[in-house]
């Protein structure tokens, strides 16, 4: 039966079965393939295709506010025009065959040129410029950053060729005031500096989309609007005052320019919350045009820089003294202005004078080195620098500003015969101003160091408020031995030899300067010129603010006696802005000698 | 496929059916019921149903253009107030910042005071040194700004409108013609000067 003739025909439908199965089959494959398989991409393709328009939704950046709520850093919209010199070029030669009536190239491009304040030939080379490098070119840049009022005018103008794409930009209404906190933002929208880049998961927004289909005349066909909200960016409130911000970063302006110094700071912390008030520099940054500092003023250099602090560590070896070496502001040593100690070590004052028998007051409104070297002995190393640690030397500060420096402090056991003694007068270790004014905290609030804040809260757009974490306040002295420590540095704001200079009337102020060596680079120290201090507080007797002056290398004044008429001026705004009322007692005076 | 295995069982049945052929019967084919005519009513009911549903879809196809075109209208005015809005937001910019306050009020002669003195109400106690300015500012917010703000540059002040806080140098007519001589009020002969009232 399966003879050849008989085989052939149906093995041809089989064969013919089986192709067309096959085929099926292809087809098969090929519907699951685009309606489950990629059905999404295609969705999306014929979504694209179809809805025609689409547009981003700016979210709005949050902005930074002051303790007061005034905006530090605010968000803007901002236009970037572009021309189409190929259509210009059509345009323009319609016009000379009579076939537009519209205006020339050349008379145009004066009127654009008066409105973004670029001169007409520049407006021309930018189209010239684009269509040599290409003669069908579509895009030449004009101008970025116009104001909506600039670009109303060139929409005014009317060019088919002239198009403006809005978008968000920030502006600083007060300008350099806090400009190195606050920082500032890239042309291309990229937090580049300062809080604005610390806190950027606070503040930043995202866009969200608008897409629709349009109809001829641009009206949106109903129905068709698929939307993503926008999420705008939190307020980012600092515990700064930008009114004290602005006239302390005037003051330390002059000062730097009257003691023609490198640069120069004021800081200023409430003592209870420690809080930064304030952190004046000069030279600073206006982040409305960053453009036109120099790179090393961008930023804070308070954060950034250590230094070798000098006789301000002078009140916090007092203060250890004090506190675990059984002394009190009138206990004595004998000193002259070169002593020679058992280890070896050579310490000398900055002034020549006979072997006084020296109060701890004393030494302090006298600034000796030699007096504060053997005050240091009634404790052993190790217990001063348990104490430094307290304070926060070489910790850095709370704030963890963006590039901050912490202060460089060897451990006891390494400290050579020199060593012990210099760092009992700020020689030989590092630190920077925030962790001193951290130090002095301790002193002026009871023992208790705060740790020092610069953010106070992040509001979500949400409504839900977000405080910074901080670390909890450190016990450094007992009541008694800060309480003591400020009666000492009261009595240096009333006896030292620039006591006059620093006078706020009606005030009891605490006071202590420090006129820091600086390396040359070489292992050396620089010649006449040093980091100069002077950090105090107010009232004396209930200390609610700490004020700290600095400036690097001054040179009409070398000593820290430059800082005094700025830290004058500094305390007697602080107590104003902060209404602190006027002492109704007098200090009680210290004997210098014993 | 389905289609090969129906015609060929459909082919399979036509040789025996011919076979059968002698077996079947003659008869006479009933009369056809007659069909009942379909009610007038009823299509005009669909009829009128379609021609609702199709007016209704209309209209509110009309309204809603109508009011697309409506709201295209408003979004348009209100990005023109946005625009305006903007616009007087930036003519404003800095116009708030205390380098533009302090310049101004240095440039009519204000000054900075030193330290403050408060006046209890209670017992009348001056708290504070209790004296008077020197007419001297504690910082020259106009003559050395050293605050740079780049939106109020090129702004002129409102009390001295020829002089803009760091371009053009400012001419305190103030500074200049008291010549740093104390700039306070004339002594008081008469005692304190009172309005005159009925």
């Amino acid at each position: 039966m399966t003879t050849r003739s008989t085989r052939s025909p149906r093995r041809r439908t089989v064969i013919a079965l089986a192709v067309v199965l096959a085929v099926l089959a292809g087809f098969i494959v090929r519907l699951v393939d685009i309606q489950v398989v990629n059905a999404d991409t295609h969705i999306k393709d014929s979504m694209d295709t179809a809805f025609g328009a689409s547009q981003t939704l700016y979210g709005t950046r949050g902005e930074i506010v002051d303790e007061t709520g005034q905006t530090l850093a605010g968000s803007i919209l901002e236009y970037d025009c572009q021309l189409d010199p190929l259509l210009l070029t059509q345009i323009d030669a319609d016009i000379a065959n009579d076939k537009s009536t519209a205006d020339p190239w050349s008379e145009v491009s004066a009127d654009i040129a008066t409105i973004t304040g670029q001169t007409p030939e520049d407006v021309r080379k930018i189209v010239t410029d684009a269509l040599a490098e290409n003669a069908e070119s579509r895009y030449a840049k004009l101008e970025r950053g116009l104001s909506t009022g600039q670009y109303r005018e060139l929409a005014d103008i009317g060019a088919p060729y002239l198009v403006c794409l809005q978008h968000p930009a920030r502006t600083y209404p007060d300008g350099a005031v806090a400009g190195n906190l606050v920082g500032f933002l890239g042309v291309d929208g990229e937090a580049l500096a300062g809080i604005e880049k610390s806190q950027n998961d606070c503040l930043r927004a995202e866009n969200g989309s608008l897409t629709f289909q349009k109809g001829k005349d641009g009206v949106t066909i109903p129905g068709t609007e698929v939307q993503k909200a926008a999420v705008n960016g939190g307020t980012l409130q600092l515990t700064l005052n930008r009114d004290l911000q602005w006239y302390l970063q005037q003051l330390i302006g002059e000062q730097v320019q009257d003691m023609a110094a490198q640069s120069g700071s004021i800081m200023v912390v409430e003592v209870e919350t420690g809080k930064i008030r304030a952190i004046a520099e000069y030279p600073t940054v206006d982040p409305n045009n960053v453009d036109a500092s120099e790179d090393a003023d961008r930023g804070s250099r308070l954060f950034r820089n250590f230094f070798e602090p000098g006789s301000t560590f002078k009140a916090l070896t007092a203060a250890t003294v004090l506190d675990a070496g059984g002394q009190n502001p009138l206990s004595t040593v004998v000193a002259s202005s070169w002593e020679t100690f058992a280890n070896g070590a050579r310490v000398t004052d900055a002034f020549t004078h006979e072997a006084h028998t020296y109060t701890l007051a004393g030494v302090l409104i006298d600034s000796s080195n030699a007096g504060i070297s053997k005050f240091s002995e009634r404790v052993d190393p190790a217990t001063r620098f348990e104490y430094f640690e307290k304070f926060g030397i070489g910790a850095g500060s709370a704030v963890g500003f963006e590039g901050e420096q912490s202060g460089w402090l060897r451990p006891a056991d390494e400290w050579d015969s020199q060593t012990t003694y210099n760092t009992s007068f700020g020689q030989g270790l590092t630190t920077t101003v925030p962790e001193l004014a951290g130090a002095y905290d301790a002193i002026a609030n009871d023992g208790l160091r705060m740790p020092l804040s610069l953010v106070e809260s992040c509001l979500a757009p949400d409504g839900t408020v977000v405080e910074p974490a901080l670390p909890a306040p450190t016990r450094v002295l007992s009541e008694q031995a800060a309480a003591q420590t400020r009666e000492i540095l009261e009595n240096v704001a009333v006896q030292a030899n620039y006591a006059k200079q620093i006078e706020v009337p009606g005030y009891r102020l605490a006071v202590k300067t420090g006129t820091g060596e600086k390396s040359d680079g070489n292992g050396r120290y620089k010649a006449g010129v040093y980091f100069t201090t002077m950090i105090g507080f107010a009232p004396a007797d209930d200390p609610k603010y700490i004020v700290v002056v600095t400036l690097d290398e001054p040179t009409t004044v070398t000593s820290s006696a430059a800082n005094a008429p700025a830290f004058q001026k500094a305390m007697t705004q602080v107590m104003k802005t902060y209404r602190v009322m006027p002492a109704t007692t007098a200090p009680t005076l210290l004997p210098k000698f014993g | 496929m389905s289609a090969v295995s129906q015609s060929a069982a459909v082919l399979a049945p036509r040789t025996p059916s011919r076979q059968d052929a002698p077996n079947r019967r003659l008869r006479v084919v009933e009369e056809p019921s007659r069909r009942r005519r379909p009610r007038l009513v009823y299509g005009v009911v669909a009829l009128l149903g379609a021609l609702t549903i199709g007016g209704a879809q209309m209209a509110l196809s009309i309204l809603t253009t109508q009011s697309s075109y409506e709201l295209s209208a408003l979004t348009t005015h209100v990005r023109e107030l946005t625009w305006q809005k903007q616009i007087l937001y930036d003519d404003v910019a800095g116009l708030s910042s205390p380098q533009y306050l302090a310049a101004n009020a240095s440039a009519l002669g204000m000054v900075i005071d030193e330290s403050p003195s408060y006046l209890r109400l209670s017992d009348g106690a001056l708290l504070g040194a209790g004296q008077a300015a020197l007419g001297a500012s504690s910082v020259d917010a106009i003559g050395r700004a050293s605050v740079p703000n780049a939106l109020i540059t090129d702004t002129p002040l409102i009390t001295a409108p020829d002089a803009t806080i760091q371009g053009a140098p400012v001419e305190t007519d103030v500074a200049v013609t008291d010549g740093g001589v104390a700039n306070t009020p004339p002594p008081l002969t008469d005692g304190l000067p009172t309005p005159s009232t009925h």
